[in-house]
């Protein structure tokens, strides 16, 4: 018999009796699924899926992950517009330097915008983080190991907040994301400096690491 | 790579057809691609190739007649790349058969919304250039309607409305465009500006183009005297005389231009007048060719494309006797030309994009939902469109894939 929650998740409304939905379609065009699976999804219930999950063979999850980060007051359509737009203009600007390029150089130029937004935002996450914990009444910035999940909401956010204040104000956004993610992906800019500086500041204050008890 | 028929019939189940492997050729440019530069020369045999515009003629018959995606496109590519298409082929054969002595002909070619009009209209232009025609190329009537900052009270008629800088920005257009025949073409009468300046007559068009460049103030009076110029002297049988309008329904459309809080009417802006004077078939010597727009239109429909609707019965009487084109969506063959230029230009990037999964995805979007389609061919219309000219349900596809 399948374990499943004996409490409910923090946040969801859900029944822990329900089961997530299965949006790739590859899962259900191979049949890997084993037969007690299949038997189990014939009985219990599923979720329902958010108007997020996307079945398409473009969808990316990072992708999808950084639209929400970057969506202000829930309009999604916006948030996935300037996305979109990002996106393509990383892409022209990458092609048309491909094109005026000499032949050997034409093999070192990354045309694919979502590698290149991977590879950004690989650049952009920090190793190791800092954070402030008290003793003896003084707070002290405490080097910490960071989650994955912290480490790449960390690089969005640096990555947007970038675009939103440092630049100037009259170019777009999705203008302003192109540039940041084209620099970042070849680790220049100023959230790669960002980050340098964070850790920077880990390895000044590592006298402190052993304030951190966990 | 082997080029195989993405389209494997009109059935509902698309068959997974395997990939032969076999040793790229050199440069298999044969079936999306024509070495043929010369739009003289294009017939059915090159429809859905794609033929390469020279840089000297995109500058020059170009400066500002092609639509801002397809320049974005140029600049991406470092070519300009037309698709020969049957609407285009139509036109250029009327015109190669056309009797010159007679009035001149009008040619509409309507359609859908980014099915291709207007780059239609740039091929067919492409073709009287180089067969030395002087062209007469007005981008976008729409933009003589709407959005001007300064509209000054005319200097030489009192109910009149003048547009200083369009008028001055598309006279510098229309002398890149025709610098060589400026000089040969001499003024029929005398102008007068202003109590200083003038025009005498027999003096070069070029003078006359000069006076409307520098002078900003009577630029719209000075676009008028050379389409009356234009007019006199094409029947003449020296040159014969190519007018493009690109949205010519604005000219019997709605403004939304005011002054002083009242709408101005379309009959008393200069521009606007002296540019149905030029759609009237009362002259000689060459052709009116014309293109519908609804995008750029304002107050009608956003569904509507035919003549009837856009035109109104006023700019339909004023058109007929007309030759209707159709423009409609890519065909299949067009289609698989046209991924098959973005393929060679590195511009499908996503690997999904590439052909195995391909068929795949095509079953899936040729039978969206209708919510769904609406979405997808707004956001087309709005984003990256890698492919340019066409919005149907095929083209979803180039916009989502990366």
């Amino acid at each position: 018999m399948a374990l499943y929650r004996l409490s409910a998740v923090r946040w969801s409304r859900y029944n822990p009796y329900y089961m997530e939905p299965e949006p790739r379609r590859e899962v259900y065009v191979s049949e890997k699924e084993k037969d007690e699976e299949r038997e189990l999804k014939r009985v219990r219930p599923i979720k329902a899926a958010t108007s997020g999950t996307s079945s398409s063979l473009f969808s990316d999850s990072v992708i999808s992950k950084f639209i929400n980060v970057m969506m202000q007051d829930g309009r999604k359509v916006l948030a996935r517009e300037i996305m979109t737009q990002t996106l393509e203009t990383i892409k022209r600007k990458q092609v048309e330097k491909y094109h005026t390029a000499t032949e050997t150089k034409k093999l070192e130029i990354e045309c694919n915008p979502y590698n290149v937004f991977h590879q950004a935002l690989e650049n952009c996450k920090p190793v190791i983080g800092l954070t402030s914990i008290q003793r003896g009444g003084k707070y002290y910035q405490v080097p910490i190991p960071l989650t994955d999940n912290r480490r790449r909401f960390m690089a969005m956010k640096w990555l947007i907040t970038e675009c939103r204040d440092n630049k100037h104000r009259r170019t777009h956004m999705y203008e302003k994301l192109a540039q940041e993610l084209l620099a970042a992906s070849a680790n220049e800019g100023n959230v790669v400096k960002k980050k340098h500086d964070l850790h920077k500041m880990a390895e000044a204050n590592r006298a402190y690491a052993h304030y951190r008890w966990w | 790579m082997q080029v195989r028929s993405v389209h494997s019939g009109s059935g509902l189940q698309l068959q997974a057809v395997a990939m032969e492997t076999e040793p790229h050729p050199a440069k298999n440019l044969s079936v999306f691609r024509t070495t043929e530069a010369d739009p003289a020369r294009h017939s059915e045999q090159h429809a859905a190739q794609y033929y390469t515009l020279s840089p000297t003629h995109l500058r020059t018959v170009f400066p500002h007649g092609l639509p801002p995606r397809f320049q974005m496109q140029v600049k991406t590519f470092n070519e300009g790349c037309v698709m020969v298409r049957p609407p285009a082929l139509e036109i250029i054969s009327h015109l190669k058969k056309a009797d010159y002595s007679k009035p001149a002909l009008h040619y509409l070619l309507y359609g859908a919304t980014g099915c291709g009009k207007t780059m239609s209209l740039c091929h067919v232009l492409h073709y009287c250039s180089t067969q030395g025609w002087l062209v007469l190329h007005i981008p976008d009537a729409h933009l003589w309607v709407k959005n001007c900052k300064e509209l000054l009270p005319s200097s030489s008629r009192p109910s009149r409305f003048d547009q200083p800088v369009q008028a001055s920005q598309w006279l510098q257009n229309f002398k890149v465009t025709n610098d060589h025949f400026l000089s040969k073409i001499k003024t029929t009468r005398r102008y007068v500006w202003t109590k200083r300046e003038r025009t005498e007559e027999g003096r070069p068009l070029a003078e006359l183009v000069e006076q409307g460049v520098n002078r900003v103030k009577s630029s719209s009076d000075v676009v008028g005297a050379l389409l009356r110029e234009l007019r006199l002297q094409a029947g003449q049988g020296d040159f014969r005389l190519a007018v493009a309008v690109d949205g010519v329904n604005a000219a019997w459309g709605k403004t939304s231009l005011k002054k002083e809080d009242k709408s101005v009417l379309l009959e008393e802006l200069t521009l606007i007048h002296n540019m149905r004077k030029m759609l009237n078939n009362d002259w000689c010597g060459g052709a009116i060719i014309t293109a519908l727009s609804q995008t750029g239109s304002l107050y009608t429909s956003r569904l509507s494309y035919l003549p009837q609707e856009l035109l109104g019965q006023e700019g339909f009487d004023k058109m007929d006797p007309f030759v209707p084109v159709p423009v409609s969506n890519y065909t299949e063959k067009e289609f698989e030309s046209c991924y098959l230029y973005y393929m060679d230009r590195n511009w499908l990037q996503h690997p999904n994009s590439k052909c195995e999964c391909y068929t795949g995805f095509m079953s899936d979007l040729r039978y969206p939902s209708t919510a769904g389609n609406l979405f997808i061919i707004k956001s087309f219309k709005t984003v990256c469109g890698p492919s340019y000219c066409s919005n149907f349900t095929y083209n979803i596809i180039l916009f989502i894939m990366q």
